[in-house]
């Protein structure tokens, strides 16, 4: 197998390195050995000697990994088994030996523009309705189109509320987001992604309602050295700004609220003080235990398409960690996240997006 | 016809705990070949594979694994258990094929008893998730390993593991009340409800470190700790081990401090300069003082005045509270020893008058018997009778040969000799790592006739000899 040195020696310091099990949020659902950073790489760095073979059942590994980076975070030496897992499914791709259920979702991105096969819900195009042209964009993403389209309405309905100029697009273009999580940096990933920059680059500004889209322009855009030239921002940093100048006015109803930070901007952006202003000026925040740069992520709705009780109980153990800390009601800013811990939620908890927390309070 | 058997085995075996906690894969016989002991990492390094099991399988509860065993023990296949694989001395790996018993789906807390000070949680937990769940109510399980994030509360009582704090909170088998465990035979038993009795001998301590040899433990109650009022560091640096030792003694028949470590002048000079940053020559010593603020204080001013008498250099406590913050930065690759390096830890303990003349004597043993190899140490958990040493030897990769069974041959050696250097000095064959199939051969010698008691035990519960075959000399 042609797997670059970098990831070679990467394989090769985790292989044996047990050190970042307990913060693997598959890991700690499934209970499974194989769901660490150092089974990963034990199996990979066998293949990569000829071994074994990269076969179906070590690929299937290789997709039970949401990329989350807290094995990263956590490590002190800076080891990163999210780049060479990236890299071994770039492998797959190139060597064609993809999963069926992953090869189904690519298919449904080049029929449908979106890898769940879906169509486009009607009450976003309806919220969208009175938008007119502007040249700040609110990017929702492929998540929230087709699989929270309410929320997204919701997002509309605040920043409308705010009086601020913006538009949605009525055929929004895949970011590339998906595809990049599946099969990472390969021709086919690059050319989503030169699709959407050819419709986005019309825009001054780019609000990202997906922390996952923002990460994307921000990051493998510029490695791809595709320039949006716009200003990219998420949009939990510009609900913030907003109440920041006054264009939200919010009453604090002194409600404790718990943020769930997406690791996609926590960790990737190292964004998480917007949350925590957007709730301070909601309610007071009220911290879970591992929270910031440290928290876990609470779903992930690709990995859902084919391991969709191992999402719920990831999701449910958030909602554990919660509880713990007596955290009645969590804000998430991500729309994955949101949708697995709403099908999970406990009796007796609450859980709100960043618009549904701020619309509250208006 | 192999096939066959095999069939009907894993059939009865998903019936047991379910098909998708079954599994024949190979990514999941794979990583239960290789844990943490040297040889099967060596093994995998040179591109082999380790003997792996049959059926990996991870049953939810101590009824699923009462099945299990029954199967097992009816078809009179082994069963290997394994807990986070973290363990250093080979006890996790399946030897001879069979089941492996991975116990991280009984990872539920089932009572949180702030009355009794305990958690009572499945084996199969992670600690830190533990010591999570202490830390979300206030308290704290102050068990604090290197492999605290790795290791499961199972593995850390099968091999009675040991954290930074134990001079003042104890190894882990001072830390459990009662226990839930699995016989060979299928039967689930409970141990006495408290640590501290007369009803006989200590069913919990016939279990702990027995290596999953006797039983599978499947629930604990594991002590908790109200946080302390104030934490207090001060390190030292000795200019010869002696001093070391007497100065350590002393004041352990005055009170106890939290964590105690002293390195020898070579560990000073590598790792304690590395992550810590002392430069000056001479043997470090860390001491943690923990507890109600006032008591702190007054034992603090008693340390400083115990080791003035030791012509000591006071280092502060800038040096201590960055060790404490590095603690477990020691054991991440990069600054651990790693392949191509062959190395071992061959921790052994024993009573203040032999503990010195073992440090020198083993370093004797591995620097003339194997020039090669590097010998450095540390002594990190005290009583107020001895305390143990933490002694590494490393072979550059260089000097390792690359060939597997030599290497092999070459690191079962310098085990070998300064495991029996420790044992004809008066130390024994580990202190906390346990013992494994690296040191089994080497159990016979420290025990001598005493062995038959183990045996005996053994031969009652498991007359089939299904659990963790070759481990632990049994």
């Amino acid at each position: 197998m042609n797997f670059t040195q970098k990831s070679k020696d990467h394989m090769d310091a985790c292989r044996f390195c047990w050190m970042c099990r307990h913060i693997c949020p598959v890991g700690n659902a499934t209970g499974q050995e194989r769901n660490t950073a150092r089974a990963r790489a034990l199996g990979l760095s066998m293949v990569a000697r000829d071994a074994i073979e990269y076969s179906d059942d070590i690929i299937n590994n290789v997709y039970e990994c949401a990329l989350c980076g807290a094995c990263v975070e956590d490590c002190v030496t800076g080891w990163d088994p999210v780049m060479f897992t990236k890299e071994a499914r770039q492998l797959a791709a190139l060597e064609g030996k993809l999963p069926e259920y992953i090869l189904k979702m690519l298919e449904n991105l080049d029929a449908k523009g979106n890898v769940y096969g879906l169509d486009k819900d009607e009450a976003l195009t309806n919220a969208a309705k009175e938008l007119v042209d502007s040249k700040s964009l609110l990017f929702i993403g492929e998540d929230a189109t087709f699989k929270a389209p309410d929320k997204a309405a919701k997002a509309i309905e605040l920043l409308k509320k705010a009086g601020v100029d913006f538009t949605v697009l009525a055929n929004e273009p895949n970011s590339g987001a998906s595809i990049n999580f599946l099969i990472s940096a390969v021709a086919e990933t690059k050319a989503v992604m030169e699709n959407a920059a050819k419709v986005l680059s019309n825009y001054d500004k780019i609000i990202c309602y997906d922390p996952a889209d923002a990460k994307l322009f921000k990051r493998e855009y510029k490695e791809w050295g595709i320039e949006l030239g716009a200003e990219i921002v998420t949009f939990t940093e510009y609900v913030a700004s907003l109440i920041r100048d006054g264009k939200l006015s919010v009453k604090n109803f002194g409600a404790d609220l718990t943020p769930q930070d997406s690791y996609l901007l926590a960790r990737e952006l190292e964004e998480t003080a917007p949350i925590r202003e957007i709730i301070s000026a909601c309610g007071n925040v009220k911290e879970m235990l591992l929270c910031g740069k440290a928290t876990v992520l609470a779903g992930n709705l690709i990995m859902n398409e084919y391991m969709p009780e191992i999402m719920k109980n990831v999701a449910s153990r958030r909602w554990l960690n919660a509880e713990n800390m007596n955290c009645k009601t969590v804000v998430t800013e991500c729309t994955a996240e949101y949708v697995l811990m709403n099908m999970t939620k406990p009796e007796g908890m609450e859980l709100l997006t960043v618009e549904e927390a701020v619309l509250k309070c208006l | 016809m192999k096939d066959f058997l095999m069939d009907m085995i894993a059939s009865e075996l998903e019936d047991a705990v379910g098909r998708e906690n079954c599994s024949t894969r190979t990514i999941d016989k794979l990583t239960h070949s290789v844990d943490f002991f040297w040889l099967s990492r060596m093994w995998a390094d040179r591109g082999l594979r380790m003997p792996e099991a049959d059926f990996v399988v991870a049953p939810k509860d101590a009824k699923e694994t009462s099945a299990v065993l029954k199967i097992a023990n009816y078809y009179k296949i082994p069963v290997t258990t394994w807990g986070g694989g973290g363990g250093s001395q080979g006890g996790a790996i399946p030897v001879c094929g069979g089941i492996v018993l991975d116990t991280k789906r009984m990872n539920q807390i089932t009572d949180f008893n702030e009355k009794a000070m305990y958690i009572e949680c499945g084996t199969g937990t992670i600690y830190k998730h533990l010591e999570w769940a202490a830390n979300e109510r206030g308290y704290a399980t102050m068990h604090y390993p290197s492999s605290l994030t790795c290791s499961t509360v199972g593995g850390f009582l099968a091999h009675r593991g040991i954290g930074v704090s134990s001079t003042k909170y104890g190894k882990i088998d001072d830390m459990v009340m009662q226990m839930e465990v699995v016989l060979p035979n299928g039967d689930i038993i409970y141990t006495s409800p408290v640590p501290k009795h007369a009803a006989g001998p200590d069913l919990n301590q016939i279990f702990i470190g027995s290596e999953g040899t006797l039983g599978i433990m499947t629930k604990a109650q594991m002590r908790i700790y109200e946080q302390p009022e104030l934490r207090k560091f001060r390190a030292f640096l000795f200019h010869n081990m002696t001093d070391a030792f007497n100065a350590g003694r002393e004041l352990l028949q005055k009170f106890k401090p939290s964590v105690m470590r002293l390195y020898d002048e070579a560990e000073t000079a590598s790792l304690i300069k590395k992550i810590v940053g002392v430069e000056k020559p001479g043997a470090f010593m860390n001491i943690a003082i923990e507890g109600v603020a006032e008591m702190v204080e007054l034992e603090e001013k008693i340390l400083l005045e115990t080791f003035a008498k030791y012509n000591v250099e006071d280092l502060g406590s800038e040096y201590g509270e960055k060790w404490w913050k590095e603690k477990i930065t020691f054991f991440y690759p990069g600054h651990m020893m790693d392949i191509p390096q062959c190395f071992g830890t061959m921790d052994t303990i024993a009573p203040y008058d032999k503990i010195e003349n073992i440090y020198w004597e083993m370093k004797k043993a591995i620097e003339t018997n194997y020039p090669q190899a590097k010998f450095i140490a540390h002594f990190s958990h005290w009583y107020e009778w001895g305390c143990m040493i933490y002694d590494r030897f490393i072979v550059d990769g260089k000097d390792v040969p690359h060939d597997p069974h030599e290497a092999l041959r070459l690191h079962n050696e310098i085990w070998s000799c300064g495991v029996r250097t420790a044992l004809a000095n008066g130390g024994v064959v580990n202190d906390h790592h346990g013992v494994g199939i690296k040191l089994g051969r080497l159990m016979k010698e420290q025990y001598g006739p005493a062995m038959q008691v183990f045996e005996g035990i053994k031969k009652q519960l498991d007359p089939n000899g299904i659990l963790n075959p070759y481990k632990l000399g049994l």
